[in-house]
């Protein structure tokens, strides 16, 4: 028999209330704490590179690995507060913690320490692909239907929206009798440790025969994975979410 | 700490989150993580380039060494006073007195996440900063020192002193041990020793930062395992369900499959 009892410490709606208020003014913060450190660690070392260098935001590697990673968390995310408190906001908790860390350590460590330029360093654009994913949620209020409609809407609106942020950096330019792209030349400038010149280098594989469908193909495929690695995601969130007890470990 | 209790005449429920700790936790930890990124800023360029150099060893051994002292003392001084001055009669604490070390606890989980932003965000990144522009000749580089041997322990130090302060003072985590509270700390715990697994990497098949090569995702794997705390937020919540339940009060739970 559990030596834990089951009394109540208040008798007022009044003080009932207050308790409820305080729970969710200490609770807010630590969701949204450990949400951008877990979130960003998982992010930076599964697709970091894509995301910290503009000449490494390609139409064929970018476009497909950061969807599908992304998506991970999200849907973990959506299993804990969809399905325990009824909230629809797990993927743009999960995108917009995300991008505070991302821009804090881009603008106090990779320009305030390293000294790359910033236009060099922007994160990429995930808050249309976050909001999509809930409003799928919201509307359909099916996790099922969220992860095959609202999964593949998530990949393929990815480069979408990074657009109008890459798109001055993808003119071409010639430099000293060699044409290249804009990030490219950037990237020139600023060599890298351990990073290949990466957008030359990807631009020369089969995919490129196939012109100008490039992007859609891989953002098709980065869909498809996503829906797919949503239900496996949502399924890892179940088992985090799980409140088990034992007498010993 | 500032929370009344009932035998001081207080409302239980007023004070509860104690608005002064928070505030000393959170300017605690901001101020030390900033004094890291200040030295950063200030000695690593100029010091911290060549582990062979005289000055390195001033600036950034000693740091490492400072740093490994003070986390031993620490972790010394606070789990043990935690073990010391644990709840002997912890089954017969009143209700309002489980409230109340409920939000202790709650502070402690919030001391813990605020350390693990700072690790596997801030700093965590930051490495990839710094070892995109220099070229490492040991393992213990600027960046290193303070992710790995000054954040990382600092959280870990928070992490074990907060399931220490729910294992002897609250009589739920008493009885039984909270397996997600378990997975919570132990994960983020075996980053460090997953160090271990990087260094080796790093000095054996490639020298210099690629960021998503498959060496680093030991690190992606143990952080997933924050996702735990999900799990302890709802066994925190049912307790404070039965805690603040009214006498005339009907539990309804919303069939979540509608």
């Amino acid at each position: 028999m559990s030596a834990v009892h089951s009394v109540s410490a208040i008798t007022t709606a009044e003080q009932q209330h207050r308790i409820y208020k305080a729970f969710d003014w200490i609770i807010i913060p630590i969701v949204v704490l450990v949400v951008i450190g877990a979130f960003h660690i998982h992010a930076m070392l599964t697709i970091g590179d894509w995301d910290f260098w503009i000449d490494w935001k390609d139409r064929r590697w970018w476009v497909t690995v950061t969807p599908i990673s992304l998506i991970f968390f999200p849907a973990a995310l959506h299993y804990l507060l969809w399905e325990n408190f009824r909230l629809p906001f797990g993927a743009t908790l999960a995108c917009g913690g995300l991008l505070i860390g991302e821009w804090a350590n881009r603008i106090a460590n990779f320009v305030g320490w390293a000294y790359f330029p910033l236009n060099m360093v922007v994160p990429g654009e995930i808050i249309p692909m976050a909001l999509c994913l809930d409003a799928v949620l919201i509307i359909s209020r099916s996790l099922t239907i969220t992860g095959v409609l609202g999964g593949m809407l998530w990949g393929i609106i990815f480069y979408p929206a990074n657009w109008a942020l890459i798109a001055p950096f993808h003119v071409p330019v010639e430099y000293n009798g060699v044409m290249m792209s804009v990030a490219d030349l950037i990237g020139y400038n600023y060599v890298r440790t351990g990073t290949p010149e990466y957008i030359r280098i990807i631009e020369e594989g089969t995919l490129r025969t196939f012109g100008e469908d490039v992007t859609p193909v891989s953002a098709f495929f980065a869909g498809f994975i996503s829906v797919l690695a949503y239900f496996l995601w949502l399924y890892i969130g179940k088992w985090f979410s799980k409140t088990t007890w034992m007498k010993r470990i | 700490m500032s929370t009344p209790s009932t035998e001081m005449g207080g409302d239980i429920s007023k004070g509860l989150i104690g608005g002064k700790r928070i505030a000393i936790i959170f300017f605690s930890v901001f101020a030390v993580m900033m004094a890291w990124r200040i030295y950063q800023q200030l000695f690593a360029w100029d010091m911290g380039m060549d582990s062979f150099e005289p000055e390195f060893q001033t600036y950034w051994m000693n740091l490492l060494y400072g740093q490994w002292i003070l986390e031993f003392t620490l972790a010394a001084v606070i789990w043990g006073y935690l073990l010391k001055t644990r709840d002997k009669d912890v089954f017969n604490i009143t209700p309002q007195e489980e409230l109340k070390r409920t939000f202790t606890l709650l502070a402690w989980l919030f001391c813990y996440v605020w350390i693990v932003y700072w690790a596997a965000s801030f700093f965590a990144e930051q490495d990839a900063s710094w070892h995109q522009v220099t070229v490492r000749d040991t393992d213990f580089t600027p960046s290193h020192i303070v992710l790995f041997y000054g954040t990382m322990p600092a959280y870990i130090l928070a992490g074990v002193g907060a399931f220490l302060y729910a294992r002897t003072r609250l009589p739920q985590f008493a009885e039984n041990i909270s397996i997600p509270f378990v997975i919570a700390v132990v994960g983020p715990f075996m980053i460090l020793p997953n160090v271990g697994l990087n260094e080796w990497g790093h000095t054996f098949w490639f020298m210099e930062e690629l960021f998503t090569a498959p060496l680093h995702w030991g690190f992606v794997t143990l952080g997933w395992t924050a996702l735990a705390l999900g799990g302890l937020l709802i066994q925190i919540i049912l307790r404070i369900i039965t805690l603040t339940k009214l006498d005339d009060e009907v539990h309804v739970t919303e069939k979540m499959s509608d």
